[in-house]
């Protein structure tokens, strides 16, 4: 199951997408929950806790300014850029953080 | 009038935290002293057109306003049809809310892409060229941290972020006072707490933000009735105490005002 979560801000996106991966992994399913958002607080919501939600953020961010390599694989985004979650979730953060100008323009 | 006493701030916050309700009311009760006042929307999901006490949400430029650049000339593929100033275009074209409030928007995401594109970009112009001292400028920025400081809210001197006392609420403000301060421009940064609803949350937000609280707004349930019916809380609930909070907040921005550096 691939499933994404859209919405208006406010509107609950990140604690409907947080109770969606803990439910499904508490049935079994291995989850991955990544946090696309460019304020990323999925973290928050998966009960990681603000100063781990600040760690993966802060290495996405360094991501940018080339103070970290990209990881050339999809496990190895999973390995170094995420962060196990209660109930076996693993979180990464693959957000597009620092690029306050929109891209079309 | 005085330059000094130009206004020109810009809501940011996490999305839900309440920046349109709190910034449309801003906009009015600023309106109400006699000064005129430009409201800008530059969210693409726009949410300020109601809070303003306006019945339609799509108010794009229309095409007329607009025509395509020359091809020897630089910038953007679109501009302003030639002859027509920021100013001309809000006059015209810019629709007037209740309280006079004149009332911009970026464009809404709809079925053609090109006209959304058209209007963004002359959007994007018009808050660049506007004069220094027509108007108040209030602005309702996207939520989130991506484009608070730059591009779209780059005509603001003040900040305020509104923010809940609820922890992705809380994150978001500290995030976004960390970015404000990394900019290459001075800019005023100020919290106001919304949906307040125990003593020590204006507090709580002061200590985790690390921002000046300057509003303190409390929830109640008619002023959430009221966006919930797509109407203004000003005309819907005028005596609550979150208008009574708003309208301290415009006392307290108009005793301090932030003069802007010369350019």
């Amino acid at each position: 199951m691939k499933l994404a979560v859209t919405g208006k801000g406010g509107s609950g996106k990140t604690t409907t997408s947080a109770v969606l991966a803990r439910t499904l992994a508490r049935r079994g399913h291995d989850v991955v929950a990544l946090d696309c958002d460019s304020n990323p607080n999925l973290g928050i919501s998966l009960g990681v806790g603000d100063d781990e939600t600040e760690r993966l953020v802060s290495m996405r961010q360094a991501l940018d300014e080339g103070e970290e390599e990209h990881a050339p694989a999809w496990d190895q985004v999973l390995d170094h850029f995420g962060s196990d979650a209660p109930d076996g979730v693993r979180l990464a953060v693959v957000s597009r953080i620092d690029n306050p100008e929109p891209g079309c323009l | 009038m005085c330059e000094a006493s130009i206004m020109r701030v810009a809501f940011v916050g996490k999305g839900g935290a309440g920046k349109s309700a709190i910034a449309g009311t801003f906009a009015r009760l600023l309106a109400r002293r006699g000064q005129p006042v430009l409201a800008i929307d530059s969210d693409p999901l726009p949410g300020l057109a109601f809070s303003l006490g306006l019945d339609r949400d799509d108010a794009p430029l229309p095409d007329e306003a607009i025509e395509d650049r020359p091809e020897d000339e630089e910038g953007p593929r679109y501009r302003l049809r030639a002859g027509l100033s920021a100013a001309d275009a809000v006059d015209r074209y810019a629709a007037t809310a209740p309280d006079g409030v004149r009332f911009l928007q970026f464009g809404k995401i709809r079925t053609d892409p090109r006209t959304l594109f058209r209007s963004q970009i002359t959007f994007r112009q018009i808050i660049k060229e506007l004069p220094e001292d027509r108007w108040h400028l209030v602005g309702d920025l996207p939520g989130g941290t991506r484009q608070a400081f730059t591009g779209w809210g780059g005509y603001a001197e003040t900040y305020l972020v509104v923010v809940e006392p609820m922890a992705k609420s809380l994150l978001s403000a500290r995030r976004l006072a960390r970015l404000a301060l990394a900019g290459d421009r001075p800019v005023r940064v100020l919290a106001v707490a919304n949906k307040v609803s125990e003593p020590g949350d204006a507090e709580l937000v002061a200590r985790r933000s690390g921002l000046e609280v300057v509003a303190s707004v409390p929830l109640e349930p008619a002023f959430a009735d009221a966006e919930r019916s797509g109407r203004a809380p000003l005309d819907v609930v005028p005596d609550s105490g979150a208008i009574g909070a708003v309208s301290s907040l415009v006392e307290h921005l108009d005793r301090q005002p932030l003069r802007r550096a010369p350019s």
